[in-house]
């Protein structure tokens, strides 16, 4: 009987598909034993973030401790204005001020920070908001003279404090204010977090209870906040701040905040600190 | 020489058939495995694999579930005695570029049955160039930054020597 294929072809066939098959099974033996069958994807949250409050609805417990230092809020300070500098004549009356370190000129019935320049007497420069009248005197310098500067800023300032951040958190007496640019300052230089405050991540098992103040810098616009080494940031603005994504998610949004409440623990006390965003 | 001939043969399609019946995708996911225990997570749009590569497209890197930067493409090669993992477009999260430059525009690592213990590495970027190499018996990176601009923010981790910058670190 003659035969088809030669033997040696019909060998070396045998042989390669055993090859194959040998292989397909070790890789097959491989992926059942070791290989995972499905990837690790992480889950995208969709949107922000609903806003929430805490809320105790239980009658027969006791709402926590928690230490109120609440503002009225205001749309804008007039102590944020400097008066730098007056000309008043019978027809015109122009004013330099200085508004969050710029200095701006200013024609009567101009507007800064939601002030409406009104008029200006020999020192001092008066505004109004919401029908009330504020006035401004001339800032002195400390060899007596008034500080009259030009209205563009210096070419040299700008230069030295071109790191440094704008804005700071003012003391208002009764309440704190936290200029907004400082917050865009922060959002854009995130070094300049860690130079003035370090945090640590809390865990109780897999479960983030918030981050511990590790240090905080004297004179820093934080340590301006009221917090201190060892506090526990718990949340801000309502959102649990209870991983480092929900820490970053926070920071990525700072400048669009409108206002700012933080929720600490210190020692065994919870307390909740609401500043001005202006 | 018949003996010779049919053995090389035998090597070749060994050879060819670990590499092409590879199960890639499934080594993937054992990357990610590994990676994740360093909380690193890639989140890809499309895979698709080749004869010899797995392709990712639209990378998401997530570092502790954060969202740190994307890359338009990644590409798995192997030969076995010839491997490579390139990256083309990796773009840092806009939040992190004044840590680190932001866009990488390719990055190449390469490992060779020549080498075994040696990674070389090359990209380019808004930082420049730069090449070097991961010595996994050193467990030691080294780069020389060959074209410097914009690494102002990796200025303090880096060394100043005669060709220019260099980072060295290790793990």
């Amino acid at each position: 009987m003659k035969h088809l294929f030669k033997p040696q072809v019909v060998t070396g066939l045998w042989i390669f598909l055993i090859v194959l098959l040998v292989i397909k099974v070790l890789w097959f033996l491989l992926e059942v034993v070791w290989l995972p069958s499905s990837g690790l994807d992480q889950l995208e949250e969709r949107g922000g973030k609903a806003l929430y409050y805490r809320a105790k609805l239980s009658p027969n417990e006791a709402p926590a401790p928690t230490i109120r230092k609440k503002t009225a809020p205001i749309a804008g300070s007039i102590k944020d204005i400097t008066l730098l500098a007056i000309y008043n004549a019978s027809d015109i009356t122009v004013v330099t001020v200085e508004y969050k370190r710029k200095t701006k000129v200013l024609a009567k019935g101009d507007e800064i920070n939601g002030f409406v320049l009104e008029g200006a007497g020999p020192n001092y420069a008066t505004f109004s908001k919401n029908s009330k009248i504020y006035k401004v005197t001339l800032r002195i310098t400390s060899n007596g003279h008034t500080a009259i500067q030009p209205s563009t800023p210096s070419s040299t300032a700008p230069s030295s404090r071109k790191n440094k951040a704008e804005g700071d958190v003012v003391d208002a007496g009764d309440h704190k204010i936290v200029d907004k640019s400082l917050l865009e300052h922060y959002a854009a230089n995130v070094e300049d977090i860690y130079k003035n405050i370090g945090i640590k991540e809390i865990k109780k098992g897999k479960e983030g209870k918030g981050f511990s103040i590790s240090f905080i810098r004297k004179g820093s616009p934080f340590a301006k906040l009221g917090l201190k080494r060892g506090d526990v940031i718990e949340s801000i603005n309502g959102q649990k701040i209870d991983s480092e994504k929900a820490a970053f998610d926070m920071y990525k949004n700072i400048k669009n905040i409108d206002n700012l409440s933080l929720v600490i623990k210190r020692g065994k006390e919870e307390m909740e600190l609401e500043y001005e965003v202006n | 020489m018949q003996m010779v001939k049919k053995s090389v043969l035998v090597l070749l399609v060994t050879w060819l058939a670990i590499v092409i019946l590879m199960p890639k995708q499934e080594i993937y996911y054992k990357l990610e495995e590994a990676l994740d225990s360093y909380e690193i997570r890639l989140n890809e749009e499309k895979k698709s694999e080749g004869l010899f590569s797995l392709n990712l497209k639209g990378v998401t890197v997530y570092v502790k579930g954060i969202n740190v930067a994307t890359i338009d493409e990644v590409n798995f090669f192997t030969l076995l005695f010839y491997s490579s993992v390139e990256l083309r477009s990796l773009l840092v999260d806009d939040s992190l570029k004044t840590m680190i430059p932001q866009e990488t525009t390719s990055a190449v690592l390469e490992h060779s049955i020549l080498s075994p213990l040696d990674v070389s590495v090359m990209a380019s970027g808004s930082f420049g160039a730069l090449t070097g190499n991961i010595d996994l018996n050193e467990r030691t990176v080294h780069l020389d930054f060959n074209e410097s601009k914009n690494i102002q923010m990796l200025k303090p981790s880096l060394k100043k020597s005669e060709k220019g910058w260099v980072y060295e670190t290790s793990f």
